[in-house]
């Protein structure tokens, strides 16, 4: 019941919205979310120890979104984009909470929903369009082979059951592929974040559904067949972590660079998720809350920035907008930081787990990860530089920094970073558990990996 | 917990502290005036002295060798553990006392320097997470913790250096001194993930983990990257006078006395894994002679003060390397504490140099002797030199003909690869080279 009102409350604030137009779609947004952030929060706390991934997804997404209905600029806070947002958060924590097949297929397709149709969020060219329905139609052939070959929707009752075998098992890959913009499928990515609407679009990235397919079933469902042929994935994701990394090395469109930052930092998601070994799956799991808290600060960040000192931002040459808006600066800074390791961040130690576990697993291959994060810094730093320091630009009239609202929301997206980073284990620690199930179903048991 | 370990744990916390607080203070709308800035980092310096004082004197009366504070792990995965150790032993505990002593009188010198400067409270916010960083890095009782506080030291260092930031010239110069901290601290996570992988762990809180010899050599090198970039050792020397661009005092602690001994703090930590690799010995020894070298040739062409210190202090971390190569613990100990504060006094001084100058001559009467060793030399040889020198030994342009500039290639390449089947050109979002904003270079 309490999952069906975390699902329930956003589609009705946005059906509320989208029949009564023009009618404080901030506060609709705000309390909607803020219903079902409630709601997946007394989940989380009712939920077992150890086996409370998807509550916490669902209290983060949740979160995440109430705080991009008080960060959006009052431009883009209209009621279709603010019902857009609703509709994508009830749809992702559908997804995230199912154990039916179907419903998994329809949080998924719901999810980029809005993206496809013409008059809602803008989709700026043909790459972002294909590369979601191709997903969604290798999902649905693969789900499809699934229940043709194991007669049943509920993931738990196919489980271990390798269900529709390789085929099923290609086209999930597929669809990961696809979805999560993993090497070749990289750059709609870019394009999306770049003509895009910013802040959904940082939303429909963060819910981080290739890694959620990864998790939730091709792990549980295909343990021998993942065993041997999921190195490959984790391979092909190290390669675009260095891709993406390398890309944004030259890259002067703030959204673009940060879209292939997130990108990277994604990836490594996935390479942790193969390291078949829980130091690299709870790095990879603790990583996958830094990095979706960060992007979607800096994206919120640069948005605001585009709103006040217009949308030709770039990082070819000084802006220094720090002297107009410091607090933005400042967090931009620690978000950008926190996304590549600063120390005294969660991300530190989840990727100090995250590069062990997978230098252990891939003693070689795995030097890409530390290679590729250390680019993404370097990226990051000087689009901060570009932005924030330098020579002030002339023509700004004095714009506001951070408004309150905006500033709370920031400094609770900031708490979150840094306070995760001086007390971890209480992040790492509850996803140990679920490192362990995972690892175990690789390797059927946690115990048979440290005999190794 | 006893009195000292409290004290080591007061003593390394207590600028972390007074950073999140004046962080947080700044957050919610407070700036402090610059008297109240600087009373505070007073007082929390000469607390942490007076708290080091006490940690010495407790060791000296005890006889014993090291305080050791333990307060179990920050993180743990199974039998991975990031153990957060403090340490103060006769190798940290001078680096400790001499990041407390000058950190507190940067923060006395820096009050009248930069009186009525507009990153005035910035300038302080940061040499307090600059000193917890050092602090934390030289007490570390393990190589994991070492990591938190190096990488902590890089940061801050990069922001000071960018500290003038309406002038493109330092940002940019900041954005370059943080890619090659961030490429060479790669050697640091690899070096220590071996450790983890050989050891079992990157503890030395208890003693050193023994290695086998070629396990010692692979991970001493890849520490010996860290340190190398860390103290602007040849190859990557390039960027300590791009440094220079900060303010004096940061200059002063960070490439005269601290920062730059980091490098060679780290490869003292791993001594009992060098001497277990003379292989990587060798190259320690190789590198630090060849910054030695480097580094007096390229300070006797530089035409500005703060370059020549800084040369003058690479030839002598150089040579710092070569003692710690060679195994004379105690020589480079000793060499790093002299050098610390000698060159910490020249930078402090370098503003009033002509003054100092002028005053010296008169007090001996005359010139100096202009007499110099490369007199000795044929002209053309000088020539070459000079040029050589003159260029920083082509340093930058070989690391940006062969690793930089072949990088932005294949970055150009995969921007072409990406546009393809999209009407967006190249040129819409590339391509000015990071570390030259367009038409802003100075």
């Amino acid at each position: 019941m309490t999952a069906v009102i975390a699902i329930a409350a956003p589609w009705l604030a946005a059906i509320l919205l989208i029949a009564r137009r023009r009618r404080s779609p901030r506060i609709v947004g705000f309390m909607g979310s803020l219903v079902s952030a409630a709601a997946s929060a007394l989940l989380l706390l009712a939920a077992p120890a150890g086996e409370s991934l998807r509550e916490s997804l669902m209290t983060l997404y949740s979160c995440l979104t109430m705080a991009s209905t008080l960060m959006l600029p009052k431009r883009d806070c209209d009621a279709p984009t603010v019902a857009g947002v609703l509709f994508m958060l009830g749809a992702t924590l559908a997804a995230y909470s199912t154990d039916n097949l179907a419903v998994f297929l329809a949080g998924w397709i719901l999810t980029m929903a809005p993206f496809l149709v013409k008059r809602w969020f803008r989709v700026p060219s043909w790459r972002p369009v294909a590369a979601l329905s191709l997903s969604s139609f290798a999902l649905a052939l693969a789900i499809g082979v699934m229940w043709a070959s194991g007669h049943s929707l509920s993931i738990e009752a196919l489980k271990d059951r390798n269900p529709g075998g390789s085929a099923a098992f290609a086209l999930l890959i597929a669809a990961v592929i696809l979805r999560k913009g993993i090497c070749p499928a990289q750059a709609w990515i870019a394009d999306l974040a770049e003509g895009g609407s910013g802040i959904p679009t940082a939303l429909l990235l963060n819910g981080h559904f290739g890694a959620l397919l990864v998790a939730r079933l091709i792990l549980p469902l295909f343990p021998d067949t993942a065993n041997n042929l999921f190195p490959m994935l984790c391979w092909f994701a190290m390669a675009t972590a260095l891709y993406v990394a390398i890309r944004a090395l030259t890259e002067n469109s703030p959204r673009r660079l940060l879209s292939f930052l997130a990108l990277s930092q994604s990836a490594a998601i996935l390479a942790g998720l193969e390291s078949r070994n829980p130091e690299g799956i709870a790095g990879a799991l603790a990583h996958w809350f830094v990095v979706t808290v960060s992007t979607a600060g800096l994206f919120g960040i640069l948005r605001l920035l585009e709103v006040r000192f217009g949308e030709n931002l770039t990082a070819s040459r000084h802006f220094g907008l720090a002297a107009h808006a410091p607090r933005l600066a400042v967090s931009f800074c620690i978000f950008g930081l926190a996304l590549v390791g600063l120390p005294g961040t969660l991300s530190f130690c989840s990727q100090d787990l995250l590069i062990h576990g997978t230098l252990t697993s891939h003693p070689v291959a795995g030097v890409v990860l530390p290679i590729a994060t250390a680019m993404n810094a370097v990226s990051i730093f000087r689009l901060f530089a570009r932005l924030f320091l330098g020579k002030r630009r002339t023509g700004f009239t004095h714009m506001a920094d951070a408004l309150p609202r905006e500033r709370w929301t920031l400094a609770a997206g900031l708490l979150f970073v840094v306070f995760g980073g001086l007390f971890p284990n209480v992040i790492v620690g509850q996803r140990l558990a679920e490192a362990d199930a995972i690892a175990a179903h690789l390797f059927r048991s946690v115990q048979s990996y440290h005999k190794m | 917990m006893n009195l000292s370990q409290a004290l080591l744990v007061f003593v390394v916390m207590a600028p972390g502290a007074v950073f999140l607080a004046l962080a947080s203070l700044w957050l919610l709308g407070w700036v402090p005036s610059e008297r109240v800035l600087s009373r505070i980092t007073g007082l929390t310096f000469a607390a942490s002295l007076l708290g080091l004082a006490a940690v010495l004197w407790a060791l000296a009366t005890t006889h014993a060798s090291a305080v050791t504070a333990t307060f179990g792990n920050w993180f743990a995965v199974h039998e991975y553990r990031f153990p957060l150790v403090l340490v103060a032993d006769r190798l940290s505990l001078p680096f400790l006392a001499m990041t407390v002593a000058l950190s507190g009188l940067i923060g006395k010198f820096s009050a009248t320097y930069l009186h009525r400067e507009s990153g005035f409270f910035r300038f302080y916010a940061l040499l307090h997470l600059f000193a917890f960083g050092s602090l934390l890095a030289f007490a570390a009782g393990s190589f994991d913790l070492l990591i938190a506080g190096w990488e902590l030291v890089g940061i801050t260092s990069v922001l000071l250096i960018a500290f003038f930031d309406r002038r493109p010239a330092p940002v940019e110069n900041g954005v370059r001194v943080f890619g090659v901290y961030r490429a060479c601290d790669i050697g640091l996570l690899v070096g220590v993930f071996a450790l983890h992988k050989w050891a079992g762990g990157g503890s030395f809180a208890a003693g050193m983990p023994q290695l086998a010899a070629a396990q010692a050599t692979v991970v001493c090198l890849f520490l010996l990257l860290a340190a190398a970039g860390k103290a602007a050792q040849v190859p990557f020397s390039g960027w300590l006078p791009r440094a220079m661009e900060g303010p004096t005092p940061s200059s002063a602690i960070f490439y005269g006395a601290i920062s730059i001994h980091a490098g060679a703090y780290l490869l003292l930590r791993a001594q009992p894994l060098l001497a277990e690799a003379p292989l990587a010995s060798v190259a320690v020894i190789a590198t630090g002679l060849a910054t030695a070298i480097y580094g007096t040739m390229a300070g006797r062409a530089s035409a500005d003060v703060k370059t020549s210190l800084a040369f003058a202090s690479l030839t002598q971390v150089g040579v710092i390397f070569v003692e710690i190569g060679f195994g004379w613990r105690s020589v480079a100990i000793a060499h790093v504490l002299g050098h610390s504060v000698v060159r910490t006094l020249q930078f402090l001084r370098a503003p009033s140099m002509l003054h100092d100058y002028r005053r010296m001559r008169s007090a001996i009467g005359g010139e100096l002797s202009r007499e110099r060793a490369e007199d000795l030399l044929p002209d053309r040889v000088r020539l070459w030199l000079y040029r050589w020198a003159l260029d920083r030994g082509h340093l930058d342009t070989i690391l940006d003909r062969w690793f930089i500039q072949p990088l932005y290639e294949i970055s150009r390449l995969f921007t072409r690869l990406d546009g393809i089947g999209t009407a967006r050109r190249p040129s819409d979002s590339a391509i000015s080279l990071p570390g030259h904003a367009e038409g802003e270079v100075e």
